[in-house]
């Protein structure tokens, strides 16, 4: 079993790990640093519940591996604290119901995020399409998309009072 | 939601945010891969790669003979038996580890042990596998015929059960002014959880006990079964739900893979941990809903039945699953197909067939999704036929408000409600004449309506019955103070996403008085909590809500009679009124918190014929009769199709739908949401093929379409609230009552619109192949 | 579904690139593709060269009349407006309906290109341009005519010793039209038909039909596709490739009418 040392900063925090080459990125941060709020759903690439920022974008930390990795700055649900972005986002699909099982939440998380301030003049339809990479099987959808279409609207109004 | 008095209301009613979230939005939530434990290893399984073989014999790779395991290395562990007491019922033996024979692809083989699970996939790709390939059942409709090939060899033939009932429909034909026969057909589908199965099994040397931690609805269940097929008492296995990515129906089983890993623990003595990966989900591991209907009805000139006749096939699978068993499925369809509707006359005939596929589990809805979809479109086929509306014809049939309660012919009972009147609000908020003038003017859309009733939290006398491995009888909670005065609420079944640890303290709350936030509802713990069968059959609500809502009732009496000592007060001078203990002429209170003090740290301060049982009590809860709350709905759906592609697109979905009293109205919304969401992939998107050969085509979520934000409209929700009369607070089972009517309503809304082009879809997934053969056939 | 082992390396220069790859190493940009095939050991490379950080490998220049796209260059970045002028609007418009975002964000114009997937969307569009493949192999650059890169279903033009360095385009004079129509039931999914229409004034209109199970056919002189009713021609060009499944025909006329009207409709 081939080993090396991958360095990378999580949240803000450089660190080095030993993994196997192998090793996507989401096994990493889940079992290397016990950042366990990255789920896997699909580990293909399909249902973005393993969506982390990397490099400053979302990406799927499923079918990205260790070595390819080696350098990169990663952002995971954990690494939000301080983020007012998403914290009007977690109180938005709170207030919209917009999560059951909490499984997907991470990841819509940080894809919603994402839409916010990329697309800050993002409609309904716009959203949907966005988000449409994020399966949720609990939910239907109408939460999600309603909480992030709230935040939008609280950045607009903020941006048009300023 | 703010009362007059501007409380934020939290009780019975308040669409009070979820008390869950917290811990989810920030990533934190504790799902079983979530957890490790020192010394951990991690289980991948060689599977069946054909569907019907001899097991001949597997080399395992060298110097791996302590780290892969087969069922010959398995001592004393049992198979998986499901049996069920209908008369005729055909046993199934589930190898946990195949034996002599491969029943499906997917179906484990070996367990490969290694310190990560990219070791184990390495071990189980060094494997070797000799077998005989053998004739593949794979079409449940020719899995009867004499000749095929049988998938237990002492069985006669390829079914697990057939039920029947005959009435005399002979003279229909000649007094029916319209008589159609259908043959129509659902998909076998993936229930598809975000999170899959997955369990880490410890064995404790100093408890002797197992500690099985598994996504599972049903921890109780899955104890009883471990602990019979390990051979060990049921207090040497504690089993533990930690959150539970979705389950759907999905995590309603003993798992095979639960039982292996289990053994392997006591055995290495190490903990053991497999979690099922979306391959395994798609093409080894249950499945549900594959059913082929022949349905033929009669109805008068008004559009009043006489009279249907139905044969179904439900292709069941290769085994039987523990608890449900193969013919829950199949079986229902005998007792549910009358519908929301009077039906006067019936016969069916049902079979529960069995195949060289992976067995199927009771999904979101369980049978009626099927039903529902031969039911309506059946309805609707005998409207065109009659020349009347698909609203006229439902109101001459429904079962009106004032002959509530309601016994059908087959002996369901209907607790409460008024369905014409769902359909007419529904029809109320429709455009119909806007529809109807668009498709003159040759616009391709359609209309569709679907009715339909869900019976959920039926009981004891309705599972005795059907004599499978569980029969739920009272169910349980137990109210507790801890010291500090915080009301603890424990409940054997289990919330992956229906915000049982919301609504059940708002039924504390409701009954107490006591703040939610002070309420911890403890829940997936055998060893915390009491007995239940779990979370199933939309029961959370009525039946722990029921539960939760006696037990804290019997501690308020507790309560009230220490603080009645405390004030110095008669029992029946004080009460019980917002968390406290009050004189009823508005003199001294003490607060539960205070209470729970007294009991715990200053008993000196109690009476001294107190109860002796404390702040705690476990009370159980049945609703009489048992029979099960009868929520019901009308879905309406405006779509249109896309003639050159064959694509439909939902413009409007509507639902109308009557919960009875809605514990939270927030919670309630979603699950019909999400129960929708399922339905729309019911009738658009999902489909799990097979070949001839018995191999599953859709490898992964690239081919197995999820709905995802595109696909599901923004559904609108209208509530009716008739109270059930039989339950604590008028509240009826609803949580799958959204998944049931989206094929029948879709499939109704796009046969409107082909209609004038001569064609008619009448398989599920509605997918553009299908809608554009339709099409096709008809030119 | 973990992948089967592997080494990885990450060359510094397109000279060790292409020594990984003369050593059997499996050239990777995004790893979009790959990442997942690997995830479910449909791809089991002993090694992997990780392309991302060679010199040019992303990047887009402007030379004349000649846009250059690196290899390496992201689908998201070619979304957000890398490529200038009406040319780089067309492709900013085809990479938005690639996949997701966040696999836009990793996902490569040279790795979709040269894995050749039929359904996959560039493997569907560059062909219709008047472009070149860049090839660079032991002997330097190679130019391969873009409609003549992909030779079968994931079989390209490259050499086994070669790796896509770049695709340059001409860029698109005014009066260009552009009509480009996939059959996706859901965003991400892969293509059950896809064609694209480009006219550019004063030469044959061009068009390709794709992501039918068989590599891209390209129509050298497609201005038939531009008249009123173009539902002969697209029967015809459909017909011309062998037997489909009935519904996968219609889709393939309806690509080519669509894309057909949407160019003809293109201001």
């Amino acid at each position: 079993m081939n080993r090396s040392a991958i360095s990378l900063t999580v949240n803000g925090a450089a660190t080095t790990l030993e993994a196997e080459p192998r090793t996507h990125l989401a096994d990493l941060l889940r079992g290397g640093m016990l950042l366990t709020g990255t789920h896997l759903g699909c580990e293909h690439g399909v249902c973005g519940a393993c969506t982390v920022e990397l490099d400053g974008a979302p990406a799927r930390s499923c079918i990205t591996h260790a070595g390819a990795c080696d350098g990169a700055s990663v952002r995971t649900i954990e690494g939000f604290a301080e983020d007012a972005v998403m914290a009007a986002l977690r109180a938005a699909f709170t207030a919209e119901h917009a999560l059951q099982c909490g499984y997907c939440t991470p990841g819509m998380l940080i894809t919603a995020r994402d839409v916010v301030l990329r697309l800050p003049e993002a409609d309904e339809a716009r959203v949907r399409e966005e988000m449409a990479g994020n399966l949720c099987r609990c939910t239907g959808y109408r939460g999600i998309v309603r909480a992030v279409l709230r935040v939008l609207e609280q950045r607009r109004s903020a941006a048009a009072v300023a | 939601m703010t009362s007059p008095q501007g409380v934020r209301a939290q009780g019975v009613g308040a669409s009070l945010l979820r008390k869950e979230d917290a811990r989810f939005l920030h990533g934190r939530g504790r799902y079983v891969a979530d957890i490790t434990l020192p010394g951990m290893l991690e289980v991948a399984f060689l599977r069946s790669p054909v569907a019907h073989a001899r097991l001949l014999g597997m080399t395992k790779p060298e110097g791996a003979a302590e780290r892969v395991f087969t069922f010959a290395d398995l001592d004393g562990v049992g198979h998986i038996r499901a049996v069920s007491g209908l008369p005729g019922f055909r046993i199934s033996e589930q190898p946990v580890l195949a034996t002599d024979k491969l029943r499906h692809v997917g179906e484990a083989i070996a367990a490969c042990v290694a310190p990560s699970r990219a070791c184990a996939e390495d071990l189980v790709a060094a494997c070797v596998l000799d077998y005989e390939e053998l004739p593949v059942v794979s079409d449940m409709l020719s899995a009867g015929l004499p000749g095929t090939a049988l998938v237990h060899e002492h069985w006669s033939q390829n079914a697990f059960l057939e039920t029947t009932r005959q009435d005399d429909l002979s003279e229909l034909d000649a007094i029916a002014a319209a008589k159609v026969t259908r043959r129509l057909r659902t998909s076998r589908q993936c229930m598809a959880p975000l999170e899959g199965r997955g369990v880490l099994v410890e064995w404790d040397p100093r408890l002797e006990q197992l500690i099985v931690t598994t996504s599972t609805q049903m921890p109780h269940v899955s104890r009883t079964g471990l602990a019979e097929i390990l051979g060990l008492d049921e207090g040497q296995v504690r089993v533990i739900a930690p959150d539970v990515g979705g389950g759907f129906g999905y995590k309603g089983i003993l798992l095979p893979e639960e039982v292996v890993c289990a053994h392997l623990a006591i055995r290495l003595g190490r903990p053991v941990r497999w979690i099922e990966d979306r391959l395994e989900h798609l093409t080894a591991n249950a499945n549900c809903r594959e059913h082929h209907y022949i349905v033929t009805a009669w109805a008068d000139a008004g559009g009043r039945l006489l009279g249907a006749e139905v044969d179904a096939t439900v292709d069941a699978g290769a085994y039987s699953s523990y608890p449900f068993g193969a013919c829950l499925e199949a079986a229902q369809i005998g007792s549910i197909f009358p519908g929301p509707y009077t039906l006067p006359k019936f016969s069916f005939r049902t079979v529960s067939a069995c195949t060289n596929k992976p067995p199927i589990l009771p999904y979101r809805g369980v049978a009626r999704t099927g039903v529902c979809y031969a039911l309506e479109t059946t309805m609707d086929a005998l409207a065109r036929k009659l020349g009347i509306s698909a609203t006229a014809i439902r109101l001459a049939n429904l079962v009106p408000p004032e002959a509530m309660p309601y016994r059908n012919l087959v002996g369901k009972v209907f607790d409460s409600g008024d369905y014409p009147e769902a359909l007419r609000r529904a029809m109320a908020s429709v455009d119909l004449a806007g529809i109807r003038a668009r498709q003159a003017a040759g616009e391709c859309v359609g209309f569709g309506l679907a009715v339909f009733c869900e019976q959920g939290a039926h009981g004891t006398s309705v599972y005795a019955g059907w004599g499978v491995p569980i029969v739920p009888g009272f169910e349980q909670a137990t109210a507790r103070f801890s010291p500090d005065g915080v009301l603890e609420i424990r409940t054997g079944v289990h919330s992956h996403g229906q915000g049982m640890e919301t609504t059940l303290a708002q039924v504390a709350h409701e009954v107490l008085g006591v703040e939610t936030a002070r309420v911890r509802v403890v829940h997936g713990d055998t060893a915390l909590t009491p007995y239940s069968t779990g979370t199933w059959g939309s029961r959370g609500a009525v039946m722990a809500g029921g539960a939760v809502a006696e037990a804290c009732r019997l501690l308020g009496e507790r309560a009230l009679a220490i603080g009645a000592a405390l004030l110095q007060a008669e029992p029946g001078a004080v009460e019980l009124s917002g968390g406290a203990i009050r004189r009823r002429d508005g003199g001294a209170a003490v607060t539960l918190a205070e209470i729970a003090r007294t009991w715990y740290r200053q008993p000196q301060n109690l009476a001294r014929d107190v109860d002796k049982g404390g702040l705690e009590v476990i009370a159980g809860y049945r609703p009489d009769p048992d029979t099960g709350t009868h929520s019901y709905a009308c879905h309406a759906v405006t779509l249109r199709v896309d003639r050159d592609t064959g694509e439909v697109a939902i413009e409007d979905y509507l639902v109308v739908e009557d919960g009875g009293t809605l514990l939270n109205p927030m919670i309630v919304d979603g699950q019909v949401l999400g129960g929708v969401a399922q339905g729309i992939g019911t009738a658009l998107y999902e489909e799990m093929p097979f070949d001839a050969a018995g191999q599953p085509l859709a490898g992964s979520l690239a081919d197995y379409l999820l709905p995802g934000a595109t696909e599901v409209p923004d559904i609108r929700l209208d509530h009716m609230e008739t109270p059930s009369p039989w339950t604590r607070f008028g509240q009826k089972g609803i949580g799958e009552s959204g998944a049931i009517g989206p094929p029948a309503a879709i499939v109704n809304a796009i046969n409107d619109a082909l209609h004038r082009f001569g064609a008619e879809v009448l398989d599920l997934p509605a997918t553009p192949a299908r809608v554009l053969a339709a099409l096709e056939a008809a030119r | 579904m973990k992948p089967a082992a592997f080494t990885y390396a990450r060359p510094a220069d397109w000279p060790e690139a292409l020594a990984l790859l003369g050593g059997g190493a499996r050239a990777q940009a995004g790893g979009q593709s790959l990442g997942p095939m690997m995830n479910l050991r449909l791809a089991q490379p002993g090694a992997v060269a990780d392309l991302r950080h060679l010199p040019g490998f992303a990047g887009v220049t402007v030379t004349g009349a000649t846009c250059r796209i690196g290899a390496g260059t992201t689908h998201a970045a070619i979304e957000d407006g890398a490529v200038p002028g009406l040319l780089g609007r067309i492709l900013a418009g085809v990479a938005r309906r690639i996949a997701y975002r966040a696999v836009r964000n990793r996902g490569t114009i040279g790795g979709s290109f040269s894995h050749a997937d039929p359904a996959a969307d560039w493997v569907a569009v560059l062909p219709v341009f008047m472009g070149e493949a860049i090839a660079f192999g032991p002997a330097g650059e190679r130019r391969i005519p873009l409609d003549g890169f992909l030779r079968g279903l994931f079989e390209t033009a490259l050499a086994p010793d070669e790796l896509l360095r770049a695709i340059e385009l001409p860029l698109l004079p005014a009066g260009t039209r552009w009509g480009h129509w996939k059959f996706c039931r859901k965003p991400g999914e892969f293509s059950k038909a896809t064609a694209c229409v480009l006219a550019v004034p004063g030469a044959p209109v061009r068009a390709v039909l794709a992501a039918l199970d068989t590599p891209p056919l390209v129509i050298a002189d497609a201005g038939a596709l531009l008249l009123a009713a173009p539902e002969a021609e697209a029967a015809r060009i459909v017909a011309g490739l062998g037997p489909l499944e009935p519904w996968r025909a219609a889709l393939a006329r309806t690509a080519l009418q669509r894309a057909g009207l949407a160019a003809r409709e293109d201001a």
